[in-house]
């Protein structure tokens, strides 16, 4: 008996010992599959973002390593006009984003409600999106250019010509109206994934009480597609801060003045035509967090959805 | 002794094997430029005759990115042997990466023009133009038997000019081409407003900042902007209009009386003859509205400075070949080349242009002899440049005034030329 009671707790000891030194090795490979993408994001994005800031507190440019300046660029930034213009841009930015998000929505709502042409107008919808911000730049160059194809037609119908793309009233909305059209196809494509989880029993019991098809909407499907109308509004900040530089280097050259000038546009200038990457880098950090609060309210955003 | 043997040996190889071949690379924007292919093979030929088994490598960079590209480069020493760059702010920002060519080519410096857009404050040369660039008025002959014109008497003082422009204007013709939606065509009007308009110590004391964008004399280039846009001299939509090289060809076809070109490598004498005729493109010199006490009036100058050059990293590992290289794409014979096939004009004064049969460019080639004034853009910085694009496009629109203008202007030039 105890012989056996013996043998059985040195087999448990040995099992255990086995099953630690497998959890070990478990431990090991998995580690081995995450080095590679831990030292992508280390080389690639952590290790450049405190260089960057390492060099935003100098005076380098891009042939001298230049002296500590401390937070010199960084209140430089405060008394450039050109950043406060592209500061207030931004904001102009982030005030159309309701009209993004609204936009592919409501194309997906009667998508999904099953319009004729449905397919049809699915693949037509994305098209945009699977062309480069320089090639649409630069077809929208033409058609709107003073003596495009638009203008022409507006003085068909007996309206005047516009400088669309060299007024400061226009310039702007006119950009983010093309850069609109050219991402809401995966908008709409968002938004039809999360229409494919709203219970169809729930809008049929509400047709069946009568209810008019605003109503269905307003009372029904956009209250079930909420986490995805705040996903897709925190996703798509983030892309008008960050991936405007294509269309806008295009379309105006961030001009007339600096009505289109956006911080993401301002780095470029800073670094390739006026060869201060010292302050280049200042401006990157402060579009970071900004980025970073937007990162934020999404995790957090994301987080209370999941607790739904 | 065995062991000495393999040692004796071995040192009787090493040294009987020749030196390691070396690559000496460029960089430059104009490598896939059919144009500049013969001149590129024959500096190869030339550099790899006189130096056996070494190479000299054109790597073709990116006209948009080049100074983005470029700057990475030489930041974490990576860049490359011979460096190209246009003159001006471009190539006074990288001096700090390159080394003073003054004591290295001093019989090849003695022949060249156009040196200083690519000398630094400090006085030292640190590129080798290979052309000069400038800038002149190319005007349609067409056009102007149109509107009434002799297409054989360009204007010579602005009130010439004016006239000119009202003849335009009342066949609702535009005038002059403007493309200022990268803010180019606002660096053109500036120095070409004040190829007259300033003193040779106006011109000096610009260079320096001591003359500021405030300061009556380019006060009066900024108003005269302004003036003749109200003036209706250019075609709408200015704007939003691209220089290069929209607004060249729009002129080509016919879209304004005049355009403000170029000598060299784009928009210039050979490019405007081949697209409209040679009996078809006049070029004049651009008066300016005033004439300063030490210009002429009816004979405006030409703003005329090194318009491309060369220069070495000094972090090359073979700096002498570099120089070498640089020495043999600014040769004469090797010159030659370009300013045949691209109709460039040499900044190096033995290359022979008497060959070359254009009309054009034989009036240019007189002015250059006795008219050159300094080309006051090039010798503003980037910073400036940058922020004058903005300004000049914000006072097109009528959204600033001349002096809110001249104010933000004063501010950046006080940044980058502080003055003791």
């Amino acid at each position: 008996m105890t012989a056996k009671t013996t043998s059985q707790s040195t087999q448990g000891v040995v099992t255990r010992f086995r099953s630690r030194k497998s959890r070990r090795t478990e431990a090991r490979v998995a580690l081995l599959f995450l080095l590679p993408a831990v030292l992508l994001v280390l080389v690639f994005r952590i290790i450049p973002l405190f260089w960057g800031f390492g060099i935003s507190l100098t005076s380098a440019t891009s042939t001298s390593a230049g002296e500590f300046i401390g937070a010199g660029n960084y209140l430089r930034a405060l008394d450039d006009p050109n950043f406060r213009s592209s500061i207030a841009n931004a904001g102009v930015v982030l005030l159309s984003v309701p009209i993004f998000v609204t936009i592919p929505m409501l194309l997906a709502i009667l998508i999904d409600q099953g319009v004729p042409g449905r397919a049809f107008f699915r693949s037509v919808y994305f098209f945009p999106v699977v062309l480069s911000s320089v090639i649409i730049g630069s077809i929208f160059s033409v058609a709107l250019s003073f003596n495009g194809s638009f203008n022409a037609l507006l003085k068909s119908l007996g309206l005047p010509a516009v400088d669309w793309l060299g007024r400061s009233a226009t310039a702007l909305p006119v950009t983010l109206t093309i850069q609109s059209w050219s991402t809401f196809g995966m908008g709409v494509l968002i938004f039809l994934a999360g229409l494919s989880t709203v219970p169809k029993d729930m809008v049929e019991a509400a047709r069946l009480e009568g209810a008019k098809m605003w109503q269905v909407w307003w009372h029904v499907i956009i209250p079930e597609l909420r986490p995805i109308i705040e996903f897709s509004t925190v996703i798509t900040t983030i892309g008008l801060l960050t991936s405007m530089f294509g269309l806008i280097y295009v379309l105006t050259g961030g001009g007339p003045g600096t009505a289109t000038t956006v911080p993401e546009y301002l780095i470029w200038s800073a670094q390739g035509r006026l060869n201060q990457p010292a302050y280049a880098a200042a401006l990157s950090i402060i579009l970071f967090v900004m980025t970073s609060i937007l990162a934020w309210l999404q995790i957090r955003i994301m987080s209370r959805n999941a607790n739904l | 002794m065995h062991k000495l043997k393999m040692a004796a040996a071995l040192a009787a190889m090493l040294a009987a094997t020749p030196a390691l071949a070396k690559e000496i690379t460029v960089w430059d924007v104009n490598v896939d430029e059919p144009s500049h292919a013969t001149y590129y093979d024959h500096a190869k030929a030339a550099f790899e005759k006189a130096h056996p088994g070494d190479t000299l490598t054109f790597l073709s960079q990116p006209d948009a990115e080049y100074y983005t590209l470029l700057g990475t480069a030489l930041a974490s020493k990576t860049g490359p042997d011979v460096i190209w760059a246009n003159g001006g702010a471009q190539a006074k920002n990288l001096v700090g990466g390159l080394i003073p060519l003054d004591d290295k080519l001093p019989d090849l410096i003695a022949k060249l023009v156009g040196k200083s857009a690519f000398t630094a404050p400090d006085g030292k040369l640190y590129f080798i133009p290979t052309t000069l660039q400038g800038h002149v008025v190319y005007y349609n002959k067409k056009l102007f038997k149109d509107v009434g014109l002799d297409p054989n008497k360009p204007p010579t003082t602005w009130a010439e000019v004016t006239k000119m422009c009202d003849a335009f204007k009342a066949k609702k013709l535009a005038c002059f081409m403007m493309a200022n939606k990268e803010g180019y065509e606002a660096e053109f009007f500036l120095s070409e407003m004040a190829n007259q308009s300033l003193t040779s110590q106006q011109q000096a004391d610009w260079l320096a900042g001591k003359l500021h964008w405030s300061d009556a004399p380019i006060k009066a280039i900024l108003q005269t902007w302004v003036d003749t846009s109200k003036a209706g001299w250019y075609q709408e939509g200015g704007n939003s209009q691209t220089m290069f090289m929209d607004e060249f060809t729009l002129f080509s076809q016919g879209g304004a009386g005049n355009v403000w070109g170029l000598l060299s490598n784009v928009a210039h004498w050979k490019v405007f003859e081949k697209d409209m005729g040679v009996d078809n493109v006049g070029v004049y010199p651009m008066p300016s509205p005033t004439v300063a006490a030490d210009q002429h009036a009816g004979a405006p100058g030409v703003p005329l400075d090194g318009g491309v050059g060369y220069g070495v990293n000094k972090d090359s590992p073979n700096i002498d070949l570099a120089v070498d290289a640089v020495k043999i794409l600014a040769s004469p014979d090797v010159l030659a080349n370009l300013v045949n096939d691209s109709g460039v004009v040499p900044a190096n004064t033995l290359v022979d242009t008497s060959g070359i049969d254009s009309p054009g460019l034989k009036q240019i080639m007189g002015w250059l002899a006795n008219r050159a004034v300094p080309t006051t853009h090039a010798n503003s910085s980037a910073a400036e440049l940058d922020e004058w694009h903005h300004q000049s496009q914000l006072l097109l629109n009528g959204d600033t005034t001349v002096d809110a203008a001249a104010a933000a202007l004063d501010k950046v030039q006080a940044q980058v030329k502080p003055q003791k």
